[in-house]
Parts: structure tokens; C-alpha cells; sequence
């Protein structure tokens, strides 16, 4: 650290010299690491409010619990309302993460927790972000992968106003294919809209109250 | 508001070198933000103020330079800044990056994501 005198006596001018974008890649990296050391398929689940993203957890930690060791750790900014709803589909372990505020989960937030985790046994590991779809967009947590989770409810035009988010993602769900015809939106808009943003990104249309769509999701994150 | 856990990183780590340097309050911050940050200055600028009234540093001004977009085209190999599309840069709307010689969009980024805390000014601690 160098210090400079400043033309006014009265101060000096420190040079910091500080990346916090590379000190955010660098612990994304070490989540990496950490998941490949300990043998962990790591995907984080994000997507507005009540788009359906604890369901498609739940929905995947059941099919995936009799062969796999799954955890979940669930974010939220207060309650434990999420992980409940998760535990007792068989996941090894599910975790709570309350941020207290804090509208994304973050990397060092996800070590942390990963460290409440068994050391062994753990196979695949469903991180739920804070439900928003404009601020985790820029923190990648060091998953293999980043399921964005929309739905019929949120209006056709979703896409199109978010989307980092959706340029961040490697696998989208359009969720609630039930209730389109009822808020009057055309799935086929949120499609093409993500088929213009990002050319070969794979979608699949759920509903979660029956399960429609599930198997797809498992075999396109090869967990079929 | 994600500009606000940014701002808080920002100022701990301003706050750090103050300390280390006195601990006089600190009159102004330097910052490198690259544009394809999906930060609003105005948001940062406001939570780095409210951060530093709160720890006796009140009227910090916060000085933001913009750092360019530089990419490698995997198409033609062009390797160094690329220029965005006019008008607004809006958080919520990230520009599409392409290569500034062959317009090609299969391009590694290799800069303008910086979020770099350059120097703080610290008032000299009275003798």
C-alpha cells in the first residue's frame, strides 16, 4: 500500500488498490473446488417470488433421494418456511441460510453453509437463492449450473425485463403451464423471448402441482 | 439493491485502510467500475455516503471512473477494447458484448466486470 501526499496538507490519499470482483471470482472458485473435492453436483436455483422454485426442489430431491445423497440449502431473507417444506422428501440434510436482507446469496454465504454439511455422502446439493430476479444475477455461487426459475403468473414479458438473469442461466423452467390460460399469457412469448437472449438455452414447461415436466429437468442436469 | 452488499465490501475495505493510516475520517473514495457491472452508480454512491455517516466519516465524496469492455474474439482474434451501443447503460439491461473489429459475438470478456476500490482519502490524524 503506497500513500500520497495530497495538495492539501490537511490529508494524505491511500491507494487501496482492492478488486472486489476478483475477490468474488476468487471465492466462486473455491466454492468450485470445494464441491469437486467433495464429490458434489452443485445447482443454484433462482427465479422471482413464488415462481416455484422450493417445489421443483422438493420435486427433485423425492425422485432423487432413494439413489442419491442429496442436501438442499434454502436462502431466504427471514423464515425457515422453504427448508420445511423440503425436509422430509429424503434429503440427507437441509440447510437454512437467513441473509437477514441481503436480496442474493453470495458465495462466502454458500461456504458457510457447505461447512454444516456431512463431509461424505453428500452427491448433489440444490442451492435455492433468495427469490428476485434482478440481483443474483451478477454473484455466481460456483455450481455447475444455474437453474432460473420463471413462471406463467409472472406476466409475458419477463423475459424481456430481466434479462441477465436469464442470460446467467444454463437450464430455465417456465413453471405453472396450468394456470397460463387463466392470467392470459401465451408461454410461447417467455420462449421465443429466451430462444432471441440466448440461442440454444435449454427450457423445459413444468406444472409442480403434478409433476409435468420433472423428469425432463433431471435428465437435462444428467441426474435422470 | 444488491448495490448495497457491494458498497458495504467497498467500504470495509476503505474503512480498513483508514484505520491503518491513522484513522482520521475519510474525505473521499476512488473508484474503477467497469461497464459491464451490473451496479448503478447512483445506488453505490448513496450506501457508500450512508456507510460512511455512520462511521464518522459524513459528506464522503465518491469519485467513479468507468473502465471499458475489452474482449478476445475467438473469430478473428482481436484482443483489447470493445465499444458499447449508444445511450443509456441501465443495470437492469446489460449491452450485448461483441468483438469492436469483427462484430462477432463468440468473444471471452476479459475486462469491464472490474469493481476496483482505487484509494481513499484520510484526514491526518491531529497531533
Amino acid at each position: 500500500m503506497r500513500i500520497f501526499e495530497t495538495t492539501d496538507q490537511g490529508s494524505i490519499e491511500v491507494e487501496i488498490g482492492e478488486d472486489i470482483a476478483a475477490r468474488h471470482e476468487a471465492l466462486t472458485r473455491r466454492n468450485h473446488e470445494l464441491f469437486q473435492q467433495r464429490g458434489i453436483r452443485a445447482f443454484d436455483v433462482a427465479g422471482s417470488v413464488g415462481a416455484g422454485k422450493t417445489s421443483l426442489i422438493a420435486a427433485l430431491v423425492a425422485r432423487l433421494s432413494s439413489r442419491l445423497g442429496v442436501a438442499v440449502i434454502a436462502g431466504d431473507v427471514a423464515t425457515t418456511y422453504d427448508a420445511e417444506r423440503v425436509a422430509g422428501k429424503g434429503a440427507r440434510k437441509v440447510l437454512q441460510i437467513n441473509t437477514g436482507g441481503m436480496c442474493h446469496l453470495d458465495a462466502k454465504l454458500v461456504y458457510r453453509a457447505v461447512q454444516q454439511l456431512p463431509e461424505s455422502g453428500i452427491e448433489v446439493l440444490f442451492i435455492e437463492n433468495v427469490g428476485n430476479l434482478i440481483c443474483p444475477a451478477g454473484f455466481n455461487l460456483g455450481g455447475e449450473a444455474r437453474i432460473v426459475v420463471t413462471s406463467a403468473s409472472e406476466g409475458a414479458h419477463v423475459i424481456e425485463k430481466h434479462p441477465a438473469m436469464f442470460q446467467s442461466a444454463d437450464l430455465v423452467v417456465l413453471n405453472k403451464t396450468d394456470i397460463a390460460a387463466a392470467v392470459q399469457v401465451d408461454l410461447d412469448r417467455p420462449a421465443a423471448d429466451l430462444a432471441a437472449i440466448r440461442p440454444g438455452l435449454p427450457v423445459v414447461r413444468t406444472n409442480l402441482l403434478t409433476g409435468e415436466g420433472v423428469e425432463e429437468v433431471l435428465r437435462l442436469l444428467k441426474l435422470g | 439493491m444488491h448495490e448495497f452488499s457491494i458498497a458495504s465490501e467497498i467500504w470495509s475495505s476503505v474503512a480498513k485502510a483508514a484505520q491503518e493510516h491513522g484513522g482520521g475520517r475519510v474525505r473521499a473514495v476512488k473508484l474503477e467500475l467497469g461497464v459491464l457491472n451490473l451496479l448503478a452508480d447512483e445506488q453505490i454512491t448513496f450506501w457508500i455516503e450512508m456507510l460512511a455517516e455512520q462511521s464518522g466519516s459524513p459528506g464522503v465524496a465518491v469519485r467513479v471512473t468507468h473502465l471499458p469492455a475489452r474482449v478476445k474474439c475467438k473469430t478473428c482474434g482481436h484482443d483489447g477494447e470493445t465499444p458499447l451501443p449508444e445511450g443509456e447503460l441501465d443495470h437492469y439491461l446489460p449491452p450485448p458484448v461483441a468483438c469492436a473489429a469483427c462484430g462477432s459475438r463468440e468473444v471471452a470478456v476479459t475486462g469491464g466486470r472490474e469493481i476496483r476500490v482505487v484509494s481513499a482519502e484520510v484526514e491526518r490524524a491531529a497531533t
